[in-house]
């Protein structure tokens, strides 16, 4: 083997070989047999990629805490973090999809639409991904920064933005937290298969496939749950969240 | 993973050498690992740092008295996505190669190759050493001693502050997430039985999740005002006495990075 610094970036073959076709059949079936999730874990990337999406993250995380000062005032932190840990909870509900599947909720796109901002979502996934990295071991250190952007970042905004624009187009709520919840499952899955593809870890048209078939299915369950849970607190609790997500809901 | 948290903190607070270190030491010795591992070039070198490293590990391990068992079972339940990516690797003609030799030709013309296989292995040796230390660290360090820990190497207050209450509501509900399964259990609800309609489960599953968001947001809300009433501001700054690390910890602090920092060098160079 050739010797390689982790500066050298790697490139994938463009074409997508008869192999490697039928070897992503073969990884999506796994997949879907193992209900996986997409938390990188440690070594998947080298170091200085890692340190990249480190500091975006870092910035999100900023921003989130900005958030929670401007719009919600920094004293009701405690309240998203007790809230963070239920939905730490949440996602341990294994959810049955089809074939013998199962999925768990992520809750990015949740947290997003019932608390009014993307940036909720930023905080309190990072707040999970911080626990699930360090205690579990799910998901690496090093590569933190990349899962929080793929569950926190692009979930939280392509949920709460999703959301909004569909609401206005179709008027219902839970339909359009449904699709956002779908949205926020899909996406950020072939952000990963992207990151995986740059680190130099993962062909990006198998795993391109192999992610994006994955988690379009298990992401309708992410749509189902997540309409019901909304029409249940819009139901039960109407004061926490608004129809039109302009307003933040805690002020 | 949720199920698991009540026994990793029975583990974290045993006693021991390892677990009685302060949590800033094993912190530090841990991310170094993690990152001196995952620094290496993907080279077959690895296989080397990984056994010197492999061995620091087994000697902390046996100095913290905690089962193999333990090890197995947390090591277990990490693997399955990195073990997919890795196992996965041996059928790709992986970037970091020029050339691919066939080493089994399995059915359907689908061939693992040899460069292949000692990638996957590379990458199998880092996954394994960086898992390693991760339950290493959580294993001998409560997560109250974890906070404190990371606030003492300068963790900002905000995050320690959602940290912290976040670690104190997670067990909560552990053990809210244990009644209610045992409630829908008690009722003879299997999410995964297909006699039972799927829009019934969907929806029984839905209404779980859902007040379960309820009852967090509604606890969150107990504590904010509970805080409140208790004199939280804003401003408010939990304390946290300064505590020095005595000497036994600094020495084992130096000689672990030195190893680190060393054993990867060397490694990296010979």
């Amino acid at each position: 083997m050739t010797s390689i610094t982790f500066i050298q970036l790697p490139k994938f073959s463009e074409k997508i070989t008869d192999q490697e076709h039928k070897v992503t059949l073969i990884f999506n079936n796994v997949l879907l047999i193992s209900g996986e999730y997409m938390h990188i874990p440690d070594a998947f990337m080298p170091i200085t990629q890692g340190a990249i999406y480190w500091i975006i993250a870092l910035i999100f995380i900023g921003l989130a805490l900005r958030w929670a000062k401007d719009e919600m005032s920094e004293d009701k932190i405690p309240l998203v973090a007790v809230l963070a840990a239920g939905v730490f909870a949440i996602q341990a509900f294994n959810l049955p999809v089809s074939m013998g599947t199962s999925g768990h909720l992520v809750g990015g796109a949740l947290v997003a639409i019932v608390l009014g901002s993307p940036y909720a979502a930023v905080f309190v996934l990072t707040l999970v991904l911080i626990v699930q990295g360090v205690v579990f071991g799910d998901g690496g250190i090093t590569t933190m920064g990349a899962n929080i952007i793929n569950m926190g970042v692009i979930g939280g905004f392509v949920g709460f933005y999703s959301y909004q624009g569909i609401n206005r187009m179709i008027g219902n709520i839970y339909i359009s937290s449904g699709i956002a919840a779908w949205l926020a499952c899909l996406i950020p899955a072939i952000a990963c298969a992207f990151e995986m593809t740059i680190a130099g870890t993962f062909p990006l048209v198998p795993g391109l496939v192999a992610m994006s078939t994955y988690h379009a299915i298990i992401g309708i369950i992410e749509a189902i749950i997540t309409a019901v849970v909304v029409y249940l607190i819009h139901t039960s609790r109407p004061d926490l969240m608004t129809t039109d997500t302009k307003e933040t809901v805690i002020s | 993973m949720i199920e698991h948290l009540f026994d990793i903190e029975r583990d974290a607070g045993r006693d021991s050498w390892i677990h009685s270190l302060d949590a800033r030491v094993k912190i530090i010795v841990s991310f170094a690992v993690i990152i001196a591992v995952v620094s290496f070039p993907y080279s077959t070198a690895v296989y080397t740092l990984g056994l010197t490293t492999g061995i620091f590990f087994l000697v902390l391990w046996g100095l913290s008295g905690l089962s193999p068992l333990v090890y197995i079972k947390r090591f277990l339940a990490t693997l399955p996505f990195g073990l997919f990516i890795i196992f996965f690797q041996i059928f790709f003609e992986n970037p970091w190669y020029e050339t691919f030799t066939p080493l089994v030709t399995l059915p359907f013309g689908i061939n693992i190759y040899r460069e292949s296989v000692e990638f996957a292995s590379i990458l199998g040796v880092k996954f394994v050493i960086c898992i390693s230390f991760i339950i290493l660290l959580s294993s001998t360090t409560t997560m109250q001693a974890l906070l404190n820990g990371g606030r003492r190497l300068g963790l900002p207050s905000v995050m320690a502050l959602s940290l912290g209450m976040m670690i104190r509501y997670l067990f909560v509900f552990a053990g809210m997430y244990g009644r209610v399964n045992s409630s829908l259990a008690a009722r003879n609800f299997n999410a995964f039985d297909r006699s039972l309609p799927y829009r019934y489960r969907l929806e029984t599953l839905g209404y779980a999740v859902g007040m379960f968001f309820i009852r967090s947001y509604e606890q969150g809300e107990r504590t904010y005002i509970s805080m409140l009433c208790r004199g939280y501001g804003k401003d408010s700054y939990e304390h946290l006495p300064k505590k020095s690390l005595i000497k036994s910890e600094w020495v084992f602090l130096l000689l672990s990075l030195v190893f680190i920092v060393g054993n990867t060098v060397g490694v990296y160079l010979m």
